[in-house]
Order: C-alpha cells, then structure tokens, then sequence
C-alpha cells in the first residue's frame, strides 16, 4: 500500500454521490436557500445529520490512514490515532441510527471531501493540527449547536447521542493538541507549517461565515467555548479563530 | 492493526469498512499489551521482528489486495487466514503455559484470544454478506488457499507453528454469537425512492441512451447542457448495453441522479442533474465520474 494514498482513492459505495462543497452551495445559493443547512426544519436537520455522519466516516478513514502512513511515529501516537478510528466508527454509527431516526437514509444529499483532503496532508504534525485540532474543533462548535437545537425542538434521541459523541471529540482535540507539541517539539519550523494548516483549515470551516461567535440563539453556529477550552483550546487560540470568522466569506 | 486501518478508506462497503474500524483499535490494544510485556521478559519494549522473511512475505501477500473491488480478499486474510491462525497459536500457547509462573501472559493471552476469536466471528459474518454469489466464493476460496499456502511456508507467525496452521476447532465462537456486536448497515439503494414524475423522465432518458436514442437522450437535457454532456458520456455512447440507477442525492430543489452504464467493455458512473422546469423534469449538467473494465466491476 501507497503512503500516503492519493485523495481520489477514496472508497465509496455506489449509492453515494461525490461533488464539490462549493459546486453544492452554490447550486443552492441559485435556488434561493442556504449554501448550508439552516437547521430550521426537520429536513434540513436530517441534511446537517447526513454531512455530519459522512464526516465522521472520512475522519475514520482519515485516522486509519495515520495509523497505517506513520509506521516511525511514537507508539503512543499510534494508540491514539487506533483509538480515534474506533471512536469514529462508533460516530458513525451514532449517525447512521439518527439519520434513520430522522427518516433519511445513506446517500440522500451529496458528499464532499474536503475533510477527507485535509487527513490526507504528508505530516503527521499536519494532520493532528489540521484534522484533530481544526475539524475536530469545528466537531465541537457544530455539535454543541445541534444539541441546543435538540433541547429547544425536544428530541432527546438526538440531544443525548451529540451529547456523547461531543465528549469523544472533546478528547481527539486533546489528542491534537498533545500531539502537535509533542512531534513538533525542537522543530519550529515544522510546527509554524502545522499550525498555518490548522488555520487555513479553520477559515475555510467557517461555513459560510455561518460560524460566528455569539449565542446560539443569536447566530447561526455558535464557537463552543467552553467545550474548546476544555479540549485544551488557549483563550489566545479562541480569540484568533473569532477574528477568523469575521474575514470568512469561503465555504 | 496498521493494515486494517490503512484499507478502511480503500473498502467502499459499508459493513467491511465499518468492521476494520471497530477491530482497529483491539489489534491496537493487544499489540500494546505484546510490547509491554516484553521488557518483562527481558526484550526491549515495543520492538518486534518478523519470525522470519517467508513470514514477511506473507504479510505482504495479505496487504497486496488494494483496489476498490478487492474486499473479499482483505476479509478473507485478516479474518479467514490470520486471525484464525492468531486464535490457533495463541490457544497452543495458552495450553502449554505454566499458572504458576506465567499468569501475566496467560492473561494477555486469553483476553487476545477471546477478541480475536470474536473478530474472526464478526468477519465471517460480513464475508457472508459479501461473497453472495458462486463467482465470490470462488475468490474467496482461491485467496484463502493461497495464502495458507504461503503462511506454511513461513511456519506461521512465530516461524516453528506445527499443522494445522488454521485450527477450526479453537475458533469456538458461533457467528451468531457477535452479530450483536457488527454495525446494521442500511439497505441497498432502492430506485423506488425515485419520485415518481422524476423516475419516469430518467426511465425515458435511460431507455433512449439504451436503444441508441440519440435525439430522444438529448430530448430531456437542457439545450445549455447538451454538448457537455454528449461529451461527457461519448466515451460509452453507442455501445450502451444497460443502466441502472444507483443514487439520489438532493441539492434543494434539484436532484442528482446516479446512473451505472454498461457497455460490452467498460462500466461507467454517470451523475445527472435533473431541475424541475416548466416542461417537467430536464437533464441540467451531467459528468462521467468514473470508468472502470467490465472485468474489474462487480
């Protein structure tokens, strides 16, 4: 097997549908709608579900490419990255059952592999910072949100399976940050490159400029705070990823 | 560990991907526990070499199976051949260890032989699934031959493991047992999710671009996307022997439609976008996501 494998290696079942992120918010910005699910209806609740469960099933096959790609790394980084594909496929499951839960079924709205791309960068560095600290990240603001909305539309099957699939991003964030340090540690260089990844990551996960800091109830997707500082997030960190949002204008 | 993890994006099936990414993180956990124990034993911790270069070559045998129609040969060699062979050695050693002297590796041992055993179990299962037809069981006992035929060779995984190297014997867990523990993948696509009007209008396109309907194909494309799409498509046009369709994905109003083409040599994916307009459904941009020879697709 290639280490790395090229992007368009991706597997897929026939039944799904492969375009651009940006070729679908489009599309939907000509009919009028969101580039991005708005979460307003049930429809579009099932949508965000269908590209949140997609996204957990690249992020265990981006993890299980590292633990594969990175036979020289520590150890204890491969347990980690082991760990966090096991977690995924459990996410994906999660989302799997709430799909049906919602009545849509696997294949329902395009895919886009834009997570997929960022799992596939060459550094080891790279990819904690861009996947476990961006995405993962991203994971927090996104979940938190759809957990506000499971409280407010009172479906507790949604609220409560976020809930425990939050925890479990909470701590691959942790994983990034531990990791991001430690494979960079002596090496500057490395380390600026690593970040720069992260960051050209968060601006261009700002949705839409969806992602905003606020309340939930005041903006579209709120920054989760307190479940990124518990992921190990500086207030430094948090305070640049505002600033980002309010530069955003990519999807 | 490693193998199991680098194939999950190479898998398209839900279940076999799914599966490599639950046993990840056991084959993880065991080979952790392997290398800890080592310095106890008086080796380094966490080092560990092949018994001997047939071994390797063995191993690269079963990861060789990479492209996306070669599932059943990643199951059968993790789940058929290796980690039946890893239950057989580990029961052997399990049997021949001393409870006075050895109970932190009868311990390892015994919680490594219970999960493999489950994940050989769990595989079968989803080989079951996957090798429906003759043609897949035939690859299947092909691949299996093989590779026992190679890990002979070697003598097994630690270089002096006497036939059988597969034990059926010591797997000891039903199928039945762990189908609790397997992810229920969704059904198979089903085209009757169609909407009816649009089911009809792609019914019609797919029996023009069947019967060599040239005119009639291009009767449901918006006059903007005819000539793309003619391009896209010439490399199958013609020669159009079946379709099929094998996804729908919504963007808002309009609706993607995934088609199979057939012809004599290669299979192809089309993805159609249909918009409603004001004469009914119509084709507005279309691509030919991929190609493949009729021999490699399923």
């Amino acid at each position: 097997m290639d280490r790395p494998i090229a992007y368009d290696k991706l597997a897929r079942e026939d039944r799904f549908v492969r375009m651009r992120a940006r070729e679908v918010g489009e599309l939907k910005v000509e009919q009028g709608l969101p580039p991005f699910p708005d979460l307003a209806s049930r429809e579009s609740i099932r949508e965000r579900v269908h590209g949140i469960m997609v996204g957990e099933l690249q992020a265990m096959e981006g993890a299980g490419r590292t633990v594969y790609d990175f036979p020289d790394a520590p150890w204890e980084f491969t347990l980690d990255m082991a760990r966090q594909v096991w977690d995924e496929s459990r996410h994906v499951e999660t989302y799997l059952d709430l799909l049906e839960h919602l009545g849509g079924r696997v294949g329902e709205f395009p895919e886009s592999t834009i997570l997929w791309r960022c799992a596939c960068a060459e550094d080891a560095a790279a990819r904690v910072a861009g996947v476990n600290r961006g995405l993962e990240g991203l994971a927090c603001d996104v979940f938190n949100q759809l957990i506000h909305i499971a409280q407010k539309i009172g479906d507790p099957i949604i609220e409560t399976s976020v809930d425990y699939v939050l925890a479990d991003e909470i701590t691959h964030v942790r994983m990034g940050s531990r990791w991001l340090n430690e494979l960079t540690r002596g090496d500057a260089e490395r380390r600026r490159k690593a970040i720069e990844f992260q960051e050209t990551i968060d601006e261009r996960f700002n949705l839409g400029g969806s992602r905003q800091d606020g309340h939930h109830d005041v903006v579209p997707i709120s920054i989760a705070k307190e479940a990124r500082k518990l992921a190990g997030f500086t207030d430094e960190e948090i305070e640049r990823l505002i600033k980002s949002t309010q530069r955003s204008q990519v999807y | 560990m490693r193998v199991l993890g680098g194939w999950i994006a190479l898998t398209p099936e839900l279940p076999a991907k799914l599966l490599f990414g639950r046993h990840v993180w056991d084959c993880a956990q065991h080979a952790d526990l392997w290398g800890r124990r080592l310095p106890e034993l008086r080796a380094a911790a966490q080092q560990s070499a092949p018994a001997n270069d047939a071994m390797v070559a063995f191993m690269e045998m079963l990861e060789s199976p990479e492209g996306p129609r070669q599932t059943l040969e990643r199951v059968v060699g993790v789940y058929t051949v290796l980690k039946p062979h890893l239950v057989t050695v580990y029961a052997r050693h399990l049997g021949g260890t001393n409870a006075v002297y050895e109970p932190p590796t009868r311990r390892i041992l015994a919680r490594c032989l219970e999960e493999e055993r489950r994940h050989a179990a769990a595989g079968a299962i989803v080989l079951a699934r996957l090798a429906r037809d003759a043609a897949g069981r035939a690859r299947v006992a092909d691949w299996e031959r093989r590779l026992l035929g190679t890990l002979e060779k070697a003598g097994g995984v630690t270089g002096g493991v006497t036939a059988p190297l597969v034990d059926a014997a010591l797997l000891g867990v039903s199928p039945d047992v762990v189908a609790p523990d397997l992810v229920q993948v969704p059904p198979d696509f089903d085209p009757a999710t169609l909407p009816a009007d649009l089911a009809a209008a792609v019914d019609a396109h797919r029996t023009a671009l069947e019967s060599g309907d040239g005119a009639g194909a291009a009767a449901w494309v918006e006059p903007a996307a005819c000539d793309a799409l003619t391009a896209a498509l010439a490399p199958l046009a013609g020669r159009i022997t079946g379709t099929r369709v094998v996804g729908l994905a919504a963007i808002g109003r309009q609706q993607m439609v995934k088609v199979r083409i057939e012809s004599p040599r290669a299979i192809g994916f089309v993805q159609l976008r249909w918009t409603p307009t004001a004469s009914g459904w119509r084709i507005a941009a279309g691509d030919l996501v991929s190609t493949e020879p009729v021999s490699a697709a399923p």
